[in-house]
């Protein structure tokens, strides 16, 4: 065989092209994004709308108009997770690692892929759903606006805790390879984990809790940091140590365990 | 040129493979036999890297495939799993695969073009039928031009026309001095396709042949002659390459010629024939001869005759 003009190679650029064309030639990104950015946005103009002026109590600001999020931090988990157990449910992994038998930069590529959409997208659809929600808060106690002090910081707090929840998810299907499992291990730890433990009446619990990646992200979003929760920037790093350690552990498992 | 070198492979406390070792060339299509579970698709799944043998290892063009800095130019393979995420076009998933490589757009509309899909390249896998999808994992073999192609029954449910093109294609594959390996649990169809032989079972290998050793060995290509005169008939057929036996006085078991030559042999001198008959190719009894003790679960009837 003629080996020595062949053009083609693998290549780390030419992967995550690979997965960039993947990600974008499936009907369920487009609607996965379409939704979490929607739901999002009419949670926050529908929330804004409904509130009748008498404060509750303490509601921070962000986190009152970003409530649709929540459906945000599901749906973005799902698709994380569908990237990389949803190709060992199809057996499309076969077809990957065969492509790409190194199989890491598939991995790295995938996380990547999901980042460069994932910030933006929650970004702008806070910046968005921001001044749609207040423009309904006039005159309440929860009326702000961009420019007052930690908005726009837990408005783009709150796309980087998605966001790495995201890849986080995405991690957490390239261990356990599997779409229903993946999805109910990363709610048990991002949703319900966080709230058995803060039952527990141990105070160590209760400040370990505040770093679980549920909470680190509740911490993100508000734009005057609560009592009892970390502060912006720790809980930032915790939230990036909880994804770079899930990461890694699927990347060991990717490296080691047959396809 | 693929090669196993004493691969094993053991999931938990079960033997797969058990020290398997086989080298497969160039230029001829190698058909890789066994009764269903004996192995072949573990086996393939260790050439291509996705599985990792317990011990031993497999090379390709004489290092591991993971190694090769283009895969799919060295190896284009059709697992027997489905390998494609349904949801996506035959086009976008060839162009993913594509992109890994740097293998322009113009490569897989051809390849698109080979296997008779460019009309359904933008239809999603979904909707494919059994033969579509076949199809669709031989492009996507095909995609990166590759020297070797390894292909794990790729005739299973096929309509006699699709079983027709892929006997075609792999020969014309392998005219073009490629390595061609394709697993198989009929031996009727390895005949009609292959060259070589590598039987498995079991896990271990049971014969390492050509298909023309493997029907001379097995007893098809014998004709049964039945003659008072079988003595001066064995006298006059003995030649180079011929071999004659018998069981019972009278009746010959002559292999290396073929009723017609025995027949007008025998009305020149003018001995009388009782019985002239060419045995049926039988390959495919003598291929369940071989891997009998070797299927993992067999028939009361097959397990009552050994």
């Amino acid at each position: 065989m003629t080996m020595t003009t062949l053009p083609y190679r693998v290549t780390p650029a030419r992967v995550l092209r690979s997965e960039w064309h993947k990600f974008w030639t499936l009907r369920s990104t487009w609607i996965t994004l379409a939704v979490t950015s929607a739901l999002t946005a009419a949670m926050g103009a529908g929330l804004g709308a409904a509130y009748d002026g008498t404060g509750e109590g303490g509601m921070d600001t962000v986190m009152f108009v970003l409530l649709g999020t929540q459906f945000a931090t599901i749906n973005l988990g799902v698709l994380g997770i569908l990237a990389t157990a949803g190709e060992y449910s199809t057996g499309q992994i076969r077809a990957t690692m065969t492509a790409v038998p190194r199989r890491l930069p598939v991995l790295w590529s995938k996380a990547a892929v999901l980042t460069a959409v994932a910030l933006p997208l929650t970004l702008a659809t806070n910046l968005l759903t921001f001044p749609l929600a207040q423009s309904f808060l006039t005159g309440t106690d929860l009326s702000a606006s961009l420019g007052d002090p930690g908005v726009l910081r837990a408005l783009a707090g709150n796309a980087a805790g998605l966001t790495l929840l995201a890849v986080l998810a995405l991690g957490i299907g390239a261990l356990l390879r599997s779409v229903p499992t993946a999805i109910g291990a990363f709610i048990g730890l991002v949703m319900i984990l966080p709230e058995i433990l803060a039952m527990l009446p141990y105070a160590f619990v209760d400040d370990a809790v505040r770093y679980f990646p549920g909470k680190a992200l509740e911490a993100l979003t508000t734009a005057q940091p609560l009592p009892g929760t970390a502060s912006p920037g720790a809980a930032l790093l915790a939230m990036l140590l909880w994804t770079a350690v899930i990461l890694t552990a699927a990347a060991v498992v990717l490296r080691r365990k047959d396809v | 040129m693929l090669t196993a070198h004493e691969l094993t492979k053991r999931y938990g406390d079960r033997t797969v493979v058990t020290d398997l070792s086989f080298t497969v060339r160039p230029g001829t299509v190698t058909g890789f036999l066994g009764p269903n579970g004996a192995g072949k698709s573990t086996t393939m799944r260790m050439l291509l890297g996705l599985d990792a043998p317990t011990r031993g290892h497999a090379t390709v063009a004489g290092r591991s495939y993971a190694t090769h800095p283009a895969p799919l130019t060295e190896v284009g393979a059709l697992l027997e799993a489905r390998s494609v995420h349904p949801g996506r076009t035959a086009y976008h998933h060839l162009r993913a695969l594509a992109h890994t490589h740097g293998i322009p757009r113009s490569r897989v509309e051809h390849v698109l073009g080979l296997t008779g899909l460019t009309d359904v390249a933008h239809r999603r896998v979904k909707g494919f039928s059994l033969g579509m999808g076949q199809r669709l994992g031989i492009a996507a073999a095909l995609l990166g031009d590759p020297a070797t192609l390894i292909l794990d029954e790729p005739v299973n449910g096929l309509d006699p026309e699709g079983v027709l093109w892929i006997r075609n294609l792999l020969k014309s594959l392998a005219a073009e001095g490629r390595t061609v390996l394709v697993s198989s649990h009929l031996m009727s169809e390895m005949a009609l396709t292959a060259e070589h032989l590598v039987i498995i079972g079991r896990g271990r290998l049971l014969a390492d042949t050509t298909v023309t050793d493997f029907v001379r060995e097995s007893g098809a290509g014998t004709t049964k002659v039945v003659t008072p005169e079988a003595t001066a008939l064995a006298g006059l057929l003995t030649a180079p390459g011929t071999d004659i036996t018998t069981d019972t006085p009278g009746t010959l078991l002559i292999r290396g010629t073929d009723a017609q030559h025995i027949g007008r042999t025998a009305a020149a001198h003018g001995i009388p024939l009782y019985e002239l008959t060419p045995a049926s190719a039988s390959l495919e009894e003598a291929f369940m001869d071989l891997t009998r003790d070797a299927v993992e679960y067999p028939a009361t009837l097959q397990g009552a005759a050994a």
